[in-house]
């Protein structure tokens, strides 16, 4: 099956129906069409209605009736379902095609949760299936030998690795009479061979086990050279390093912004107001910057407001100390607090399964954490007063 | 119209200390702002002409800030709101020169320029430092600032017969004069054996000949020969500037050669019309990350001959020519006020008010900043009284 993005068309269709939300998709009776082009494409029919989904694979070109029709290569659909790719831009640049009621189409985010494709590992088959190209010569001289490979569990299998004339070659299955044999479980093997797993420790425990040679099986690791994984080196030269730069942080809150976080704690949203002109700030700061004054008399504002403006995302920024994308699509509000006035607003989230009912001027209140530290979401987010 | 020089009006510095923990950088900035305000009288400008500060020069670094375009978060706190400001992400002494470049060229005839930078915000100032570096070559070797000035230290020692005794006397010395300094960071009087036996750090710098993790914030009002008479009575004059870079990777360069501080000096002493260097400051501010930079900087600059850092000491050329009052940045500056602050600690003498440790009669005085390891960059800057008689 093609792969695009680490994942395939296939398997973006196969989790559709398990990333409905109904909430999202109230009175909706639509029936979608993809005509996905190209290696590991295909075509695909999507009901809604009732509050459920139903994702189908089609034998052949006949759709049926459908609301909306979208058409893109395997390429393109993968990209854009795991964010790699802009939809927008595919749109504009014809990549992606809609026909029909192509408002169905604007609607589908709503109506599922993002696709996360499966983080994948390096499997033993993987690092085997480079066994022969690590393999070292000049330190197996005139070695003659087979190493079985008998790996259990996920990923697992059976190989031998057949060491004779200066070369090796790899063979499915276990020879009879082999010089040693590595038993172990397959995901204990892939961590011995990155290095994450201490080969005396594993050997120690019982979770690797040498049989046959032993005086062989000390020599074993010498024969080849270390493996790589894969996305360490691509090449001889224009080479990409991926690195994180990560320096630990400790941001103070001073003063101002200490008070407002208490007093989320103790269910109160507290601005500052400026002695010169009067000005709110939520959340409070040291300093008025239109007066260039100190600013620090608190006054308590909300909890309830106004929306003055929603914002829904659909592509999320991944959060940084996590490395996760968030769920979308979710909703931010500028929300202008009982007490406020003008862009004296405070911006937080939108509960997120009544995202659709919101609009500018709803009245909207906090809901609070249970266990309350002193930390933004101690404001889960805001919900329409009813 | 543009002044034909531009003079520093008002200086103030937030006392440094090892970890100002109880405040946001926003906060530091202010409380430097608010005495310059105090000090001079000047306003904010509200509407064009009405002769209030316009223009803003601020020094900070993203990642010690940890925030992109580090300026932004300040904005409030340095009255940037609704005017105009421009951030120097090196050492704080080249916002100086940018300052005056703005007034001599006539684009404004007052600048407020504030610097700030709490090194305890990150677990470790040399993963920062680190992050200078490249990421293929010199990150993976692990260089930082103090790996780099190591061996800085090690080939210049050799070269000018500097030893482990004569970095004691200069951190025992630097000591001595931070007790005088109210805003310096450390001013715990050390002993020479306390230095000597102090843990090698980074052979041959023991953990005392390096200076302590320090925040801080410094601010100044820089104004054209027109404007200077309403703001004060004791203007400082800034009358020579130079800058000069040294290569990135270390492999490059010689790194006992001096040649880019040599040749910021030279630019400097061109423009201020000083020919013998030795003779002609009553004093001088030299930016000591590390104790063997004050004899490698006071050769560069011209104040001990080339090579002779060792006996210049042993002479008592560092209390002959006035090096360091203030303590020096061994005494503790972040590391992007380095240079400023010494700067700072320059007017601050040029106007008297220096107090126990003021230098009498001084009329004229040099101040060097650093910009990455090893003197990098290197920039000099003369200043001078009304009695230095231009």
């Amino acid at each position: 099956m093609a792969e695009y993005f680490g994942t395939t068309v296939e398997d973006i269709f196969r989790t559709q129906d398990s990333r409905f939300r109904p909430e999202g998709a109230e009175g909706v009776d639509v029936v979608v069409a993809y005509n996905i082009s190209g290696a590991g494409g295909g075509r695909w029919k999507l009901t809604v209605k009732d509050g459920a989904s139903k994702t189908e694979k089609l034998k052949d070109d006949d759709f049926g009736g459908f609301t909306a029709k979208m058409s893109a290569d395997a390429e393109t659909f993968v990209g854009v379902a795991v964010g790699q790719l802009d939809g927008a831009a595919m749109f504009t640049s014809g990549k992606l095609k809609g026909e029909g009621d192509m408002s169905v189409l604007m609607k589908l985010p709503m109506m599922f949760t993002k696709y996360m494709p499966p983080k994948k590992g390096i499997t033993a088959a993987d690092i085997l299936a480079t066994a022969v190209e690590r393999f070292r010569p000049d330190m197996a001289g005139d070695l003659d030998i087979t190493v079985g490979y008998k790996l259990s569990g996920e990923g697992g299998g059976e190989w031998t690795a057949v060491i004779k004339d200066g070369k090796c070659a790899l063979e499915e299955g276990l020879r009879d009479g082999l010089t040693v044999t590595n038993i172990a479980s397959a995901s204990d093997y892939v961590d011995l061979m990155l290095g994450k797993l201490d080969p005396l420790v594993a050997i120690g425990a019982g979770r690797l086990q040498l049989k046959g040679d032993m005086e062989t099986a000390q020599k074993l690791p010498k024969l080849f050279s270390k493996f790589i994984p894969p996305e360490a080196s691509s090449g001889p030269e224009l080479i990409v390093l991926k690195k994180t730069i990560s320096v630990d942080m400790k941001y103070s809150t001073g003063r101002m912004m200490g008070k407002f976080l208490k007093g989320l704690k103790e269910k109160k949203i507290l601005a500052n107001k400026c002695p010169e002109c009067g000005r709110r700030q939520v959340p409070p700061r040291e300093i008025c910057a239109a007066c260039v004054c100190r600013a620090e008399e608190f006054v308590e504002v909300g909890p309830e407001g106004v929306i003055t403006m929603i914002e829904y995302v659909y592509y999320a920024s991944p959060d940084p100390l996590t490395g996760e994308t968030r769920e979308t699509p979710y909703g931010v509000a500028i929300i202008l607090l009982d007490g406020c006035e003008g862009n004296e607003t405070m911006w937080h989230l939108l509960k997120s399964d009544e995202l659709d009912s919101f609009k500018r001027g709803d009245r909207i209140r906090p809901v609070w954490a249970e266990e309350r530290t002193g930390n933004l979401f101690d404001i889960k987010y805001f919900e329409k007063v009813r | 119209m543009s002044a034909k020089r531009a003079a520093i009006c008002a200086v103030a510095q937030l006392p440094f200390e090892k970890a100002i923990w109880h405040k946001r950088i926003q906060e530091m900035c202010f409380d430097v702002v608010e005495p310059v305000l105090e000090q001079t009288g000047v306003k904010f400008c509200k509407k064009p002409g009405d002769g209030g500060i316009r223009s803003i020069v601020t020094v900070s670094d993203d990642v010690f800030d940890a925030r992109t375009i580090s300026n932004n978060a300040i904005q409030d706190a340095v009255g940037a709101h609704n005017r105009g400001e421009d951030k120097v992400a090196m050492d704080g002494i080249n916002a100086i020169a940018y300052a005056v470049s703005c007034i001599l060229s006539g684009h404004d005839d007052l600048i407020l320029l504030v610097g700030h930078c709490k090194e305890s915000q990150a677990e470790s100032r040399n993963m920062c430092t680190n992050l200078a570096f490249d990421p293929f070559y010199l990150r993976p070797l692990g260089l930082d600032f103090e790996t780099l000035n190591a061996l800085q230290a090690r080939d210049y020692m050799a070269k000018s017969g500097v030893t482990d005794e004569h970095l004691a006397k200069v951190v025992v010395r630097s000591r001595r004069n931070a007790a005088k300094n109210p805003v310096a960071n450390a001013r715990d009087e050390v002993t020479m054996e306390e230095v000597m036996n102090s843990p090698m750090a980074y052979d041959p710098l023991r953990e005392l000949h390096i200076y302590p993790q320090s925040d801080g914030a410094i601010a100044m009002l820089i104004a054209g020969e027109d404007r200077v008479k309403e703001f004060t009575g004791k203007p400082v004059w800034v009358s020579g500037f130079g800058n000069c870079m040294d290569s990135y990777f270390p492999g490059d360069k010689d790194l006992a050669s001096n040649f880019p501080l040599k040749k910021a000096a030279k630019l400097a002493y061109r423009m201020a019309g000083v020919t013998d260097p030795a003779k002609e400051f009553d004093f001088a501010e030299l930016n000591d990350a590390a104790a063997y930079q004050l004899p490698m900087w006071a050769e560069g600059v011209g104040l001990c001959a080339d090579g002779a850092g060792g006996e210049w000491i042993d002479g008592g050329g560092m209390e002959k020519m006035n090096v360091n009052p203030s303590g020096g940045m061994l005494a503790g500056n972040p590391i992007m006020l380095g240079g400023l602050a010494r700067a700072a600690e320059l007017v601050i003498q040029l106007r008297g008010d220096a107090g126990e440790r003021q230098v009498a009669g001084a009329r004229r005085g040099v101040a060097n900043g650093t910009t990455g390891a090893a003197g990098q960059l290197q920039s000099v800057l003369v200043l001078e009284n009304d009695r230095a008689g231009r």
